[in-house]
């Protein structure tokens, strides 16, 4: 076999490589820390890229590892939708390490700087491996690596808020696990696989079998993932944990880590349980209500804010809410335009929150009131704050225009024009709390009244490349949405 | 009991390291037999001061086994790699498998067990530093 | 039923204990108790694997030469060391994170830190 053929393994390898030098290199050679983590994220993007042209040739790709077919071992599986979640992780995580080897400098202290590095990597390696595993057990170990990194990653910082947002997100993230453990044992008692391929096949005549392993299952399922990703009863935990973080980190969890357990969530109720079992009970119902639920209610939470960072946290509840939609609609229109907002509210909210902390390092303000007039000592920030936010709102020539499109599509195809009227709805809601930001940034009276420290060149660039992004995606999508059709239709 | 923790600590790790060692033989392995060798660091600093404790392992010792045990672990993968097989693959890439049932069989199993050991060890040492020293 | 319920009686136990751990979790204010009762909810799901494993009549699955004998299935209990091992790092990390929020407002009780909060 090939190098080219161990791919799929080494993507996660290489991550966690340099997870795992991190803590020596900065000990011995300071300087060369976030050199080294680059190039491992370069590395992994590059190999990805190599993966994503020889599955559009070839198909799916399996990997074996350590040679052991399945049962008896753990598989990867890559194919089109898999890789193209890859692909969105590692680059917007390329891109907020480039912004946050220069943020952190003001936001920690100086010797947990290569700890923070340590986590960074892990975190990106543990969403690579979870989007890669074909295993059960082996998505319940890197989920595992994800909480901790997650959470380590918010209470580095080691203020008070941060520690109690921290503590009460792994104590919700631990049941979650706990549930999702109990969830894998009534898998395994009923079949005695944990391959996907492996136990989708056998589920097929167990559903008739011990219809209530498989029901109690996927409750569990549903709860654990639901807390972990933040589904609408299960998300106390998140304004908390992503208000109080640095900048960086809650740009990594907003636009990331939330959307890989929802990705895990969609990769077990269609590539593990049958499609049979939709017939007895309704699940894409209930996550089609809950997900309805929340975007309303993450926005008009939002505008009851008085923080930014918090406003933004909410904020994230409502997005998420349309890519549930997605999943929950069970049409293949709609899978498209659920993962398209993967892509798209990655870019947004992890620019969104690069700016509010380049506001915080150049002025310490964090109120939204205090933001008056800022338009005009910032104007570059407060563009790409402009561009963030009409892509939340749908604005055509922005990306998020075209998720939304997608997803109401789907909604008249299956004859539910009621879910046309939430997007609708919590569309307008959205504009109702961001556009007064802009509005009182650019055009208040009044001069901006703190001082202005200047903004660093990287800090500029990574927005400048966001904004570029957004607008490409808005206009350009044809390319996205093609390779998101030809991924969907393996699953109908 | 200062004396009782210095007689009794190098059979601890005598005990610990003959756990790490058997890990494909009998029950056990690398976490149990590191959480053991570990056990026993701890118990000579806490019985007696915190500088004897350091002195056994010093803070920058047990950074580096920490990074070095985990980056061994992946690079024994990485070694399947080259030689032919697949990541961290046994007998199809080529280690030496030996007889079922003596010490020196199962190929990469020993190799990986050994480092994860080395791992667990040094890092519940330090992880008893950092509660320890935090709170001065 | 009744005789179903008795004969599995360690899978009842699982669950009991899952439930336990659970209720505690979530209802309870002390933050040390938190963490005890995630370990317990994590202990109970281990034991239910682990029993899963259990074949009747079986004997500890390590092989001695020439005796042909049923063997309790080893790889539930296998996963379960991996899991042990989770359990444990994430109740070290809340551990020490509930050791530095008792540092910072001298309670280890939610309640309490959540008025001393309110005061501010």
């Amino acid at each position: 076999m090939g190098f080219a053929d161990h791919f799929p393994a080494l993507i996660v390898v290489v991550l966690f490589i340099a997870a795992f030098v991190s803590p020596l290199l900065f000990r011995w050679v300071e300087k060369a820390t976030a050199p080294f983590v680059i190039a491992a994220l370069v590395a992994a993007l590059i190999m990805t890229t190599a993966l994503l042209v020889r599955v559009q040739q070839s198909g799916p790709v399996l990997y074996h590892m350590g040679g052991w077919a399945p049962p008896w071992g753990i598989e990867f599986k890559a194919d089109l939708l898999r890789i193209f979640i890859l692909l969105i992780v590692i680059s917007v995580s390329l891109w907020i390490f480039i912004y946050a080897v220069r943020d952190l400098k003001h936001e920690l202290k100086k010797e947990v700087t290569g700890w923070y590095y340590t986590l960074f990597a892990l975190l990106v390696g543990s969403m690579t491996g979870m989007a890669l595993t074909n295993d059960l057990f082996n998505l319940f170990v890197l989920m595992e690596i994800c909480a901790i990194a997650a959470c380590a990653i918010i209470s580095i910082k080691e203020d008070r808020e941060c520690l109690e947002a921290s503590f009460k997100y792994l104590i919700l993230s631990a049941m979650g696990t706990g549930c999702f453990l109990l969830g894998v044992a009534m898998l395994y008692m009923a079949t005695g696989y944990l391959n996907y391929s492996l136990l989708q096949l056998e589920l097929v005549e167990t559903l008739t079998l011990y219809p209530r392993n498989i029901f109690a299952a996927a409750a569990l399922f549903i709860v654990a993932f639901g807390t972990k990703a933040a589904l609408f009863p299960l998300h106390v935990w998140l304004p908390d944990a992503h208000a109080s973080a640095p900048s960086p980190s809650s740009a990594m969890l907003s636009g990331l880590v939330i959307k890989i357990y929802a990705f895990a969530l969609f990769l077990i109720f269609y590539q593990v349980f049958p499609r049979e079992l939709l017939d007895l009970i309704p699940l894409n119902e209930i996550i089609l209500w809950l997900a309805s639920l929340g975007t309303m209610f993450g926005s008009i939470y939002a505008m009851l804010q008085t923080d930014l960072k918090k406003m933004l946290a909410y904020s994230s509840i409502g997005q998420i809410g349309y890519i549930f939609m997605g999943i929950g609609f069970d049409h293949n229109l709609a899978l498209i335009g659920g993962f398209y907002h993967i892509m798209v509210h990655a870019v947004t909210k992890a620019m969104l929150f690069m700016v509010a902390g380049v506001i915080i390092y150049s002025t310490g303000v964090r109120q939204i009131k205090d933001l008056a007039g800022i338009g005009r000592v910032l104007p570059l920030t407060m563009l790409a704050f402009t561009i963030g936010s009409a892509s939340m709102i749908g604005i055509p020539g922005t990306g998020g225009l075209i998720s939304k499109w997608y997803l109401s599509l789907s909604a008249l195809e299956i004859g539910r024009p009621f879910f046309v009227l939430i997007i609708l709805a919590s569309s307008l809601l959205n504009a109702i709390y961001y556009m007064p930001i802009v509005i009182s940034a650019f055009m208040h009276q009044e001069d901006f009244q703190f001082k202005v420290k200047p903004v660093p060149f990287f800090m500029q660039a990574a927005l400048v490349v966001g904004m570029f992004f957004i607008v490409i995606f808005g206009i350009f999508s044809k390319p996205v949405v093609t390779l998101l059709e030809q991924a969907v239709i393996s699953l109908f | 009991m200062r004396i009782t923790s210095r007689l009794v600590a190098p059979f601890i790790q005598i005990y610990g390291i003959y756990v790490i060692l058997h890990g494909h033989l009998s029950p056990g392995g690398g976490f149990s037999g590191g959480a053991i060798f570990g056990a026993s660091l701890v118990l000579i600093a806490l019985s007696f001061n915190l500088e004897a404790g350091v002195k056994q392992i010093s803070h920058q010792t047990a950074s580096i086994l920490e990074s070095g045990g985990a980056f061994g672990y992946v690079l024994t993968g990485l070694v399947a790699i080259v030689l032919g097989g697949n990541y961290l693959a046994n007998r199809a890439a080529g280690f030496p498998m030996g007889q079922a049932g003596q010490l020196f069989s199962g190929g990469a199993i020993l190799i990986i067990t050994v480092f994860v050991g080395i791992k667990v060890a040094s890092t519940i040492v330090t992880l008893f530093y950092n509660i320890i020293e935090g709170e001065k | 039923m009744l005789s179903k319920i008795i004969g599995n009686y360690y899978y009842m136990v699982a669950i009991i204990l899952f439930v336990i751990g659970m209720y505690t979790m979530l209802t309870h204010a002390n933050m040390i108790k938190k963490v005890i009762a995630m370990n317990i909810m994590d202990t109970s799901v281990f034991l239910l694997f682990v029993a899963i494993g259990y074949t009747h009549g079986g004997q500890a699955p390590i092989i001695k030469e020439g005796s042909e004998a049923i063997y309790v299935n080893p790889l539930p209990g296998a996963l379960m060391l991996t899991g042990i091992v989770v359990a444990v790092s994430v109740t070290a990390y809340a551990l020490s994170l509930a050791v530095k929020i008792y540092r910072y407002y001298g309670t280890c009780d939610y309640d309490e830190i959540c008025e001393i909060r309110s005061q501010e």
